[in-house]
């Protein structure tokens, strides 16, 4: 009983490093990186933008794809339906395979409109995709 | 012999930290690696729904679009005006970090225009609109 006393209170301090006070740190510092670590993964479409000389040369080539106000889209001198918007570039891509696509939306028009068309169009194997707006 | 004996006995009493201590110092690395600097736009938004919505690594920087119209950056609102020198900012501080546009379902096509624009004159070129992969 002595013994073992005498052992537990006076530990040799010649014998290694006590580790206590890293390990506390180190775990301190690991809680900090867990709290701190946000696991955003976004997803998202990519859009260009019409710059100068680009757009004078994409506008003679490129698909027309117009979107009003009030969500309605035009393709080719129509107003078609979200779910036609495939059809129809797959059917003009195949006439000018080179070509990609200008959306043309209006200031107003909702953003779910524009997204489900380039949607739509990516669907329609086409990623070359100018956005622009009018007033 | 009293040493020897003291020695044996001490391996006896309490737990050998080192394999704890490993796992800790590689769970501690692992998350040291994995904490990407991600600006969070700060408000909630009813992203659109797109199938083909590509996932971008570097997509740090977000950038929202309430669906009355105001943008939301670095969990603040900011103004139009505002968001050019506050991109030119963290472009200089991080020539790598990517823009994704958070707009909102019924915003208006005309801001996210006007957004995209500011944050490419600001010199990031990749600019991207979030869409939910999950809907179709």
């Amino acid at each position: 009983m002595r013994k073992h006393l005498r052992h537990t209170q006076s530990p040799e301090p010649s014998h290694g490093i006590d580790l206590a006070p890293m390990l506390d740190f180190v775990i301190n510092l690991l809680i900090f990186f867990i709290i701190t670590a946000v696991f955003v993964k976004e997803s998202g479409l990519v859009v260009n933008r019409p710059t100068g000389i680009a757009q004078a040369e994409q506008d003679v080539e490129s698909i027309q794809i117009q979107i009003l106000e009030d969500g309605e889209i035009w393709v080719d001198n129509r107003a078609v339906d979200v779910r036609a918007v495939r059809a129809n570039v797959e059917r003009l891509s195949a006439v000018n395979p080179e070509s990609g696509v200008l959306i043309i939306a209006a200031e107003l028009a909702p953003t779910d409109t524009l997204v489900d068309v380039v949607d739509q169009v990516h669907l329609g194997g086409i990623y070359n995709i100018t956005f622009s707006t009018q007033e | 012999m009293p040493a020897m004996m003291h020695s044996q006995e001490s391996e006896e009493h309490g737990i050998d930290l080192a394999p704890m201590l490993d796992f800790t110092i590689n769970l501690l690395i692992f998350f040291i690696i994995t904490t990407s600097f991600i600006k969070e736009a700060g408000v909630t938004i009813f992203k659109p729904e797109a199938v083909t919505a590509e996932h971008r690594e570097s997509g740090n920087l977000l950038v929202a679009i309430r669906e009355n119209g105001d943008i939301w950056m670095d969990r603040r609102p900011v103004e139009l005006r505002e968001l050019r020198p506050m991109i030119e900012r963290l472009h200089i501080e991080r020539p790598d970090d990517t823009v994704v546009i958070l707009a909102d379902r019924q915003s208006n096509a005309g801001m996210v225009a006007k957004v995209m624009d500011e944050v490419r004159a600001g010199g990031i070129q990749e600019v991207s609109i979030a869409a939910d992969p999950n809907g179709g």
